[in-house]
């Protein structure tokens, strides 16, 4: 009764989040129950599906394939995190300086990159590291260096891929962190200065810890995004598994080859991988007292 | 060295390393642009691809012939704008139920919508495929809308800019007898229009670009978006890649996308940066 009436009384901030919830349930909370559910079961997605227990499971942990994607995936995520959190940095302090002349243009000209879809720019970068006929390459034989077989080789496929991720994503970034440091009091810096502070000194003891809670949120949306990178690598095909990453290879063996059990225990030990990672994060903010 | 030498080594400093950014952010672009416009006959290998002898159109006729583009710039510009003004009336809508309402259990929910961001709806995908084949929206535009009409990254961002809102404002339209999903779209959507527009250009240039569930979700030619159809420009021609034709195919995708967000950033006064995220 109680919960009637309150549903009643609130009914119009209830129904305004309610389209949120609802689509919840329905696209991503009854597919992640269901995946686990499938995940025990072999199945090519027509007829009914076979239960096989762990079998999924115990067939992942023997797969090669899934072991190299698994590395290729940590390999994504560790560079773009350092990569795109290094530079993002770089930037957005460059770009926050206050006496900077056409602001306006270098900040929508280095925001572009973002704009552009992960495939076209994919496609494009295919040519510029093309064995042969690419730019990279050219630019590498004019300057006395060896042709690179970028995309054709087992230990050199990855490198396009973190490029491109890196050109990508990294203006977006940018964009946050320069948020951040537009809300650090310049008063905090003109005190720093009077006390004889120097550049670097004012970076470490007033910026950093400033923009703590920004980079937190950096990192845990570029590791989400890194562990389910899906573009790059699929555009940007190596040979083999050598730069596959989780969640195209879960995308194939459900979609390509129809192992929909098998599918959904990558899909279940991908969340899993998110879930742990997200939980240790978020355990060292609290016991540094940030939360 | 004295003050002023100081100050101008590093403005030098500054601007060169910032015109090094801009380069490389827009080398690709404009490279991609010339070869689009090269002839076939011409050669795109090393150094030769960066200038043009004879600019031609013709890789884009060529382009026009190998797949049904309009059609799949219609299907893009579709669910792209669907897409876009869907999400921007839910999110805000919940953002100002967060925002400006007491209601029991609402802490819980705010945090439980921001938990939902750590798990990607992508993982799901399997069973998420089943579930769209049966209410059948497999090979159709509105399975690109639908699951996203309201977002939690939307709903979050939403939340924090409605706070700043006046609660006077709202509570005076109240007294003067405006329902509560009046005092929405007369009161709030007026007052958080900037926003709602630097919102919207980050849904727009995400939503064209969208290449996962359009390539799950889609299976014909004619349904494709943009994205899908170029993503298979290059296997389309076997051994032999035209590079040109599929050069004038990624510029056909990725321009549009370029004007309107320089257009859009154009019209608005402070940019996109400011008040996008709030620390």
């Amino acid at each position: 009764m109680k919960i009637i009436k309150a549903v009643k009384r609130y009914r119009y901030p209830y129904l305004f989040i309610l389209p949120f919830f609802l689509l919840f349930l329905i696209f991503q909370l009854i597919p992640l129950i269901w995946t686990v559910g499938i995940s025990f079961t072999e199945w090519n997605g027509i007829g009914s599906p076979k239960s096989v227990g762990l079998g999924n499971y115990q067939l992942l942990m023997k797969d090669y394939m899934f072991w190299d994607a698994v590395k290729n995936t940590v390999y994504y995520w560790v560079t773009g995190v350092v990569f795109i959190l290094l530079l993002a940095l770089l930037v957005s302090s460059l770009l926050n300086n206050k006496g900077l002349k056409a602001s306006r243009f270098f900040k929508t000209a280095s925001f572009l990159p973002n704009v552009c879809a992960a495939i076209a720019m994919g496609i494009i970068f295919g040519m510029l590291f093309d064995e042969n006929a690419g730019l990279i390459n050219q630019i590498l034989v004019t300057f006395g260096g060896t042709r690179v077989p970028w995309l054709t080789s087992v230990t050199m496929s990855k490198i396009p891929v973190v490029i491109l991720n890196v050109w990508r994503n990294t203006p977006w970034f940018t964009m946050i962190v320069l948020s951040g440091l537009l809300n650090i009091s310049p008063e905090y810096y003109e005190a720093a200065t009077v006390d004889g502070a120097t550049a670097v000194q004012k970076f470490f003891k007033i910026t950093l810890p400033s923009l703590s809670n920004i980079l937190f949120f950096c990192f845990i949306t570029l590791t989400v995004d890194s562990w389910k990178i899906f573009n790059e690598p699929y555009i940007l095909s190596g040979p083999g598994t050598s730069n596959v990453s989780l969640f195209q290879y879960m995308y194939q063996s459900g979609f390509s080859i129809f192992k929909m059990g098998y599918a959904a225990a990558i899909g279940c030990i991908l969340t899993l991988i998110l879930l742990i990672i997200s939980i240790v994060q978020f355990a060292i903010r609290v016991r540094q007292g940030e939360m | 060295m004295n003050y002023r030498t100081k100050i101008r080594l590093q403005n030098i400093l500054v601007y060169s390393i910032l015109s090094i950014i801009v380069f490389f952010s827009l080398f690709p672009v404009v490279w991609m642009c010339i070869i689009s416009l090269k002839d076939t006959s011409e050669s795109i290998s090393g150094f030769n691809s960066l200038w043009i002898a004879h600019p031609t159109l013709g890789n884009f006729s060529k382009l026009f012939n190998a797949i049904p583009i309009w059609t799949n710039l219609y299907n893009s510009a579709f669910t792209t704008l669907l897409g876009t003004i869907t999400t921007l009336f839910f999110c805000s809508l919940a953002g100002f139920a967060f925002a400006k309402y007491r209601f029991p259990g609402k802490q819980f929910l705010f945090y439980f919508v921001i938990a939902t961001m750590l798990v990607p709806p992508e993982v799901g995908s399997v069973p998420l495929f089943i579930i769209m084949k049966n209410v059948g929206l497999i090979n159709n535009l509105w399975s690109l809308v639908i699951p996203r009409i309201a977002t939690a990254v939307g709903i979050f961002y939403m939340t924090q800019y409605i706070k700043d809102v006046p609660t006077e404002i709202i509570e005076a339209s109240r007294i003067d007898g405006c329902g509560d999903f009046k005092i929405f779209t007369r009161v709030v959507i007026p007052i958080i229009k900037p926003a709602l527009a630097s919102w919207a250009v980050l849904t727009l240039i995400a939503r064209w670009n969208d290449f996962f569930w359009p390539i799950l979700f889609l299976r014909s030619s004619k349904k494709y978006t943009l994205m899908v159809s170029i993503s298979l420009l290059p296997i389309s021609d076997g051994l032999s890649t035209p590079w040109p034709v599929i050069m004038a195919g990624t510029t056909f995708a990725i321009i549009p996308i370029i004007v309107l967000y320089l257009m859009l950033q154009g019209l608005q006064k402070a940019g996109l940066t400011t008040g996008a995220v709030k620390g």
